[in-house]
């Protein structure tokens, strides 16, 4: 059954009333800490957990089909575990694939939806109910919770898209002349009062591998590490990046790899 | 026994290469199966906007990837590069006025591109308090860049400080090469006279980032 639009609003209420206390309490060092503990304690994305479950297992498309038989590289229907692979190589379709482009892939061939319906509409407006893919993404990846990621590369696609990621983590273009590498190659690091994560630390990369897909708190729904990629060119001046293009899976790829061992913990909280 | 040894490891490298033994592409292979990426996976509403994920020389130079150093000559390149690209005001002043460069310093929206629309607007945004401290006692800034508060009380306001300043705005590169500062001149983000406006906001006494409180 989907989640009454009531109980978030409800949940929106209290959640901005803990924000709103944060900081009078903070006074200690950090002053954005404990603002930060409370948000991470009460997650609503918790809630589209159950909305993706349904969403998985209903016969659903013009195939009325469930996604029962969709295979996330483990076999099909096996989701513990899944995403601790992912991006990885899947021989039917002969490309990398990470856990969005896959879940199209099974969409359109299983339950015969429209694949550029299903992108278009894949990153939901702020302050909606989210998309489908939003939920089945995040409700897949928490059936991997608790586990460590372990993307192996063996088939050489896979070798290929991981440098791929490694190069673009560094390319800079466009009018602020910016690469990923100049907000996220560095420890303790603010866009204004928002937190960089450091990604080439094996912590910090960690954190980032394990947290998506994550309810973001600004925006109301849950987002995935696709929309995470395309905001991040959208504030770099470039182009739109195409929702499940080579480009977001081979970064995906590189920094997956690079957080190998990281134990997931999804929705993971932004702010 | 030797020879027999050099055998094995002969015919075990062919049966890798055989079975086609995967490994990381070379770094030109690894280029360009990359920069197919970047020219099919983005969309713009006008093919001139696609141009932005193009790289200029000095692009190319300041990628380098992990720990790889940026050689003499090539950080000798992007300097003359930078130093060819000054522009300076109409109007030769390259001070203008603090209060508007305030404004300027701390708006970061401008020229994005989303849902199919170029964010239009009369002027960009100067990004600056994205990642610079700026008046005293300003909580909402940035720490990637070194904090930018008192810079003309430890400088003045002489002109070799106003021109410095308005070239490192212009075009960071020509003093600290590849350096994370965007060229904010140089690729046009910004026009000359909004940097003069940047120049006197950081080196004015009475703007707030001079202010001793």
């Amino acid at each position: 059954m989907p989640v009454a639009r009531s109980d978030i609003a409800v949940l929106a209420v209290v959640w901005l009333a803990t924000w709103g206390a944060a900081p009078v309490l903070a006074q200690s060092a950090d002053p954005l800490a404990v603002g930060r503990k409370m948000l991470a304690e009460d997650n609503p994305g918790e809630l589209w957990i159950d909305r993706g479950k349904t969403l998985f297992y209903q016969q659903r498309g013009p195939k009325r089909a469930s996604l029962e038989q969709c295979d996330f590289g483990v076999g099909p229907g096996r989701l513990d575990g899944a995403t601790t692979q992912l991006p990885r190589y899947f021989p039917d379709t002969d490309k990398v694939q990470d856990l969005e482009s896959r879940l199209v892939t099974c969409m359109v061939q299983l339950q015969g939806f429209n694949r550029d319906d299903i992108v278009k509409r894949a990153i939901s407006p702020a302050g909606s109910n989210g998309s489908d893919v939003e939920a089945l993404a995040l409700y897949i990846t928490s059936r991997s919770n608790g586990m460590k990621m372990n993307i192996s590369l063996s088939h050489q696609k896979e070798y290929d898209m991981y440098k791929a990621g490694e190069y673009l983590f560094y390319r800079r273009s466009g009018q602020t002349d910016l690469a990923c590498v100049q907000c996220h190659g560095e420890a303790n690091k603010r866009i204004r009062l928002q937190d960089l994560i450091h990604m080439t630390d094996k912590k910090g990369v960690q954190e980032v591998v394990s947290t998506w897909p994550a309810y973001r708190g600004g925006h109301f729904v849950v987002r995935t590490m696709q929309w995470r990629l395309y905001d991040c060119f959208w504030q770099m001046r470039l182009p739109e990046l195409t929702y499940a293009s080579d480009v977001s899976i081979a970064l995906t790829t590189y920094l997956h790899y690079q957080g190998n061992g990281a134990v997931i913990k999804v929705p993971g909280f932004k702010r | 026994m030797r020879k027999a040894g050099l055998g094995w490891m002969v015919l075990g490298a062919l049966a890798l290469i055989a079975a086609g033994c995967a490994t990381y592409p070379d770094q030109a292979t690894t280029r360009q199966i990359a920069e197919k990426m970047v020219s099919e996976d983005f969309t713009a509403p006008t093919p001139a906007l696609l141009k932005r994920l193009e790289q200029d020389q000095s692009q190319r130079i300041c990628s380098k990837i992990g720990d790889a150093k940026l050689a003499q000559e090539e950080a000798a390149e992007v300097v003359k590069l930078a130093r060819a690209s000054f522009q300076y005001p109409q109007s030769g002043k390259l001070v203008g006025d603090w209060k508007t460069g305030e404004k300027l310093a701390h708006d970061g929206a401008g020229d994005r591109i989303q849902f199919g629309r170029l964010e239009k607007r009369k002027e960009n945004g100067g990004l600056c308090q994205n990642c610079h401290a700026l008046a005293p006692g300003e909580i909402n800034v940035g720490n990637v860049g070194p904090s930018l508060t008192g810079y003309g009380l430890q400088r003045g306001n002489s002109e070799a400080v106003a021109k410095l300043t308005y070239e490192r705005i212009y075009n960071a590169w020509a003093y600290a090469p590849c350096s994370n500062m965007p060229r904010l001149g140089g690729t046009r983000h910004l026009t000359p006279e909004q940097i003069a406006h940047l120049v006197a906001f950081l080196i004015d006494p009475a703007s707030p980032v001079n202010s001793k409180r």
